[in-house]
């Protein structure tokens, strides 16, 4: 079976630019419960991961099983924020800005995606 | 709001009290504090020996201020009090209430001071749809406070209550056994804190402290200045000075402060329901706001291209590109029984977005932001083209993805019949409201400019301006009705005209999609008594099907919408048809002691002599704060060419000399004059007499 949350992170650090990053500068800490930490550093929409541990300027916690929900585009970021399953701590408007790194939900079809909903 | 209730605000936080400054919530009446669109309170009743104070008076000082001076009650009739009562609340954070009681009498007194707490956590959805509650409810005493608390699953929001004076508190309230030596005092400060678990906004403390007035260093808060310094005004005529004043002070009190771009605020829509972020509302306001300060709307822009649609998500009719119409943060949201995390459901935001970026370079002079947001601009205009323009037809038409909780009418007039035809009967969707083409045309033209002069880019500016010359041309053929001389208010899913005359042909004039020859008759049908109120012009016009002049965007007058009306008619060269407007505005402005509410009535003014305020307006609201701002731009005809500012005034002969000094831009700063000559009396008889024009952009 395949690691979703090793995956998703391996192809974060091929893609290696994200457009939809160009203004975007910080390093981004993900504290997956379970599995431990990922370093993703953005420098202008350019893409480094890491798993040595480095300074940043906001982390984000949350279960497995959440992420790789998100991880394939069946739950919202901030929704999930919001309900209090994923904690944020220091620059929010980083931590916002990495939702663009998660799949489109469209992707994987928005009726699986609505009925995941209710 | 209510005469008998008194509200106070700071970014999205904000107390709705009555006059006692108690807070009694029932289904009829929304009293409470709320923040992050969440009840944090709904019962807060002080009483001294039993008893529930009488009001002597009220006073907000302050947007985010309110003194309370009271009595104790008798349960009978007034009799001389020996003991006075006084509270001061400061909001922000929660809130923080200074309690104090005076002594008047020869004798010590014996007292017992009590505050009863409770909250129901309500989301405002909730409030307005009248839901039942998910989660539980609970209390808890700790050492020293009171918590009121909310749980469903891990979304927990607990409301923190503390005392400096020694109480005994218990589940429902806090008890102070108070004794007051011969002409003294006793006081309290009571801290009420509104706590959000695990978003990282967990305040411990609210924002102002005991005795306290001025900020801590965290807020940002300055009464009169929008942050920056705002041009000086004076005019002979005394009632501008004071709704120019309260405008400003409105849109200080209305800022938003969002989390994700720390220090910096933007317009939120309005009290009490809207305290947050609205695409249209905080770009409209921004852009009516320019002349007299910038800032609103630099941060707008930076906070709108950050939520930029990236995906195609049916259940927040988000689409790649699209500028989002309204985030909200309280539960309903959280656990998507909403769609607002944030909300795309709007065709016009995203061509308005385009519009302000250029607007706002046209003012400050501004490069790197337009620099800055070239690829969020560009998304924008990829957007128009391949998802606002639906069907191909080269209009830009809306349908909801979202049938269950997205919006029916995602123009600015988004009540769900206000898209009707003559005969009364609702158009069907997808509908292409005439004022969208508008937008995207000014878009289309002003990111031209960008791409030449900014983006190096003039493949794409010559693209633009082509695409927006054949959007005129087809436009001005498609939406014409001969027979009756305007542009339909929409064509509908149907490919028919939807031939109600409405104010939005007035939005068609401000952003010059309006062919010249046609440009009389609709400033004819603007200025006639059909859809000119003598206050202003009605959303619908008298005598069609749809027309009531209480519903809300069937015949109601709204200040924003006729601010933009002024400056369409000052575009093509009606000055004095937009000084009339203007007039109408500000004379209304007077009896609202120079608020203008979000709508009023569109009776004739003849019929009633005074202006009435729509049932349920938001007061105060962002874009009619912003009215009387963009009104002053129109009169005073002042319009950035290059490096200079153009002064070109008509002012209403009433106001007699104006003044406006210290306009910043990127000029520096400087003055305009004017003195009125525009007669709107006169005008009031001859309104169905068309003007000559005198200039056209």
């Amino acid at each position: 079976m395949i690691d979703t949350t090793q995956a998703f992170f391996a192809q974060l650090a091929e893609r290696g630019y994200e457009p939809l990053l160009h203004s975007v500068t910080g390093t981004i800490r993900w504290d997956i419960e379970d599995a431990g930490s990922w370093f993703v550093a953005v420098n202008n929409g350019s893409l480094t991961v890491s798993r040595d541990t480095v300074g940043a300027d906001c982390a984000l916690a949350c279960s497995r099983e959440d992420f790789d929900r998100m991880v394939v585009g069946k739950q919202n970021p901030t929704t999930l924020f919001m309900q209090g399953k994923m904690k944020i701590t220091g620059n929010l408007g980083l931590a916002q800005m990495f939702q663009r790194l998660f799949p489109d939900e469209s992707l994987f079809g928005t009726a699986q995606g609505k009925k995941e909903r209710q | 709001m209510s005469d008998r209730t008194i509200s106070v605000l700071e970014g999205n936080n904000f107390v709705v009290s009555d006059l006692r400054g108690d807070i009694d919530a029932s289904p009829t009446e929304p009293l409470g504090l709320f923040a992050w669109d969440t009840r944090f309170l709904s019962r807060w009743l002080l009483t001294v020996d039993g008893q529930r104070p009488n009001v002597l008076s009220t006073d907000d000082l302050d947007y985010f201020y309110v003194q309370f001076f009271l009595v104790p009650g008798t349960g009978t009739i007034y009799v001389d009090a020996d003991l006075s009562i006084i509270r001061k609340r400061a909001v922000g954070n929660g809130f923080h209430e200074d309690l104090t009681i005076l002594n008047h009498k020869d004798q010590p007194v014996e007292l017992k001071v009590r505050i009863e707490a409770a909250a129901d956590f309500v989301d405002l959805f909730e409030v307005k749809d009248k839901l039942t509650k998910k989660g539980e409810c609970y209390q808890r005493i700790e050492s020293d406070r009171l918590v009121l608390g909310y749980r469903r699953e891990t979304f927990v929001r607990e409301t923190l209550i503390t005392a400096s004076a020694k109480t005994d508190i218990d589940e429902h309230g806090l008890s102070f056994a108070v004794h007051i030596e011969p002409h003294g005092e006793w006081t309290t400060c009571l801290e009420v804190v509104a706590g959000l678990g695990g978003l990282g906004e967990y305040h411990e403390e609210a924002t102002y402290g005991h005795g306290d007035r001025r900020a801590r260093p965290n807020v940002k808060m300055s009464l009169d200045k929008l942050g920056e310094a705002v041009p000086r005004l004076s005019c002979d005529w005394p009632s501008l000075q004071v709704t120019y004043r309260r405008s400003l002070i409105d849109l200080a009190a209305l800022r938003f402060y969002p989390m994700v771009l720390p220090g910096q605020a933007l317009p939120a829509a309005g009290l009490p329901w809207f305290m947050t972020l609205f695409g249209r509302d905080s770009i409209i306001t921004s852009y009516q706001a320019l002349p007299f300060g910038s800032r609103l709307a630099v941060t707008t822009l930076l906070v709108l291209a950050q939520r930029q649609g990236t995906r195609i998500d049916d259940f927040r009719d988000e689409e790649p590109g699209k500028i989002l119409h309204e985030q909200r943060f309280g539960e309903m949201t959280a656990f998507e029984e909403r769609p607002h995390s944030p909300y795309y459901g709007a065709a016009d935001v995203t061509p308005l977005f385009l519009i302000l970026l250029d607007e706002v370079e046209r003012w400050t002079g501004n490069a790197e932001l337009v620099r800055q947001l070239e690829m969020e601009a560009r998304a924008a205009l990829t957007w128009i083209d391949k998802y606002g323009d639906r069907n191909g037809d080269g209009y830009v038409e809306y349908d909801r993805r979202n049938k269950e909780t997205g919006l029916e009418n995602q123009c600015w007039k988004d009540s769900w019949n206000s898209i009707q035809f003559a005969d009364g009967t609702i158009s069907r969707l997808p509908r292409a409201t005439c004022e969208i083409q508008g937008y995207v045309y000014d878009a289309k033209r002003r990111c031209a400019r960008l791409a030449r002069q900014l983006w190096n880019d003039p493949a794409l500016a010559e693209q633009l301006e082509k695409e927006a010359a054949e959007l005129k041309r087809r436009f001005n053929q498609d939406y014409w009705l001969e027979d009756r001389e305007f542009f339909a208010l929409a064509i509908d899913g149907d490919g028919r005209k939807v031939d109600s005359l409405t104010s939005n042909i007035g939005h068609l004039l401000w952003s010059g999609i309006v062919e010249d020859d046609k440009a009389e008759a609709v400033v004819r049908h603007l200025m006639g008594e059909k859809l000119f109120s003598g206050w202003g012009v009605r959303t619908m016009a008298e005598g069609e099907g749809g027309y009531n002049p209480i519903g809300y965007h069937v015949g109601t007058v709204w200040p924003h919408d006729n601010s933009f009306i002024a400056m369409g008619l000052r575009r093509y060269g009606y000055r004095e048809e937009a000084a009339q407007i203007a007039m109408g505005m500000l004379e209304a402005a007077t009896y609202f002691k120079g608020r203008l509410p979000e709508a009023f009535a569109g009776y004739p003014r003849e019929l009633t002599g005074f202006p009435v305020e729509y049932p349920t307006a938001c007061s105060p609201q962002a874009w009619a704060s912003g009215a009387p701002l963009l009104l002053l731009r129109a009169i005073l005809g002042l319009e950035p060419v290059g490096d200079h500012l153009l002064v070109d005034p008509a002012l209403p002969a009433m106001l007699g000399q104006i003044e406006l000094l210290d306009i910043p831009g990127r000029w520096g700063r400087v003055d305009a004059f004017g003195r009125g000559r525009v007669d709107t009396s006169a005008m009031e008889d001859s309104r169905q007499s068309g003007k000559g024009k005198d200039e056209t952009q």
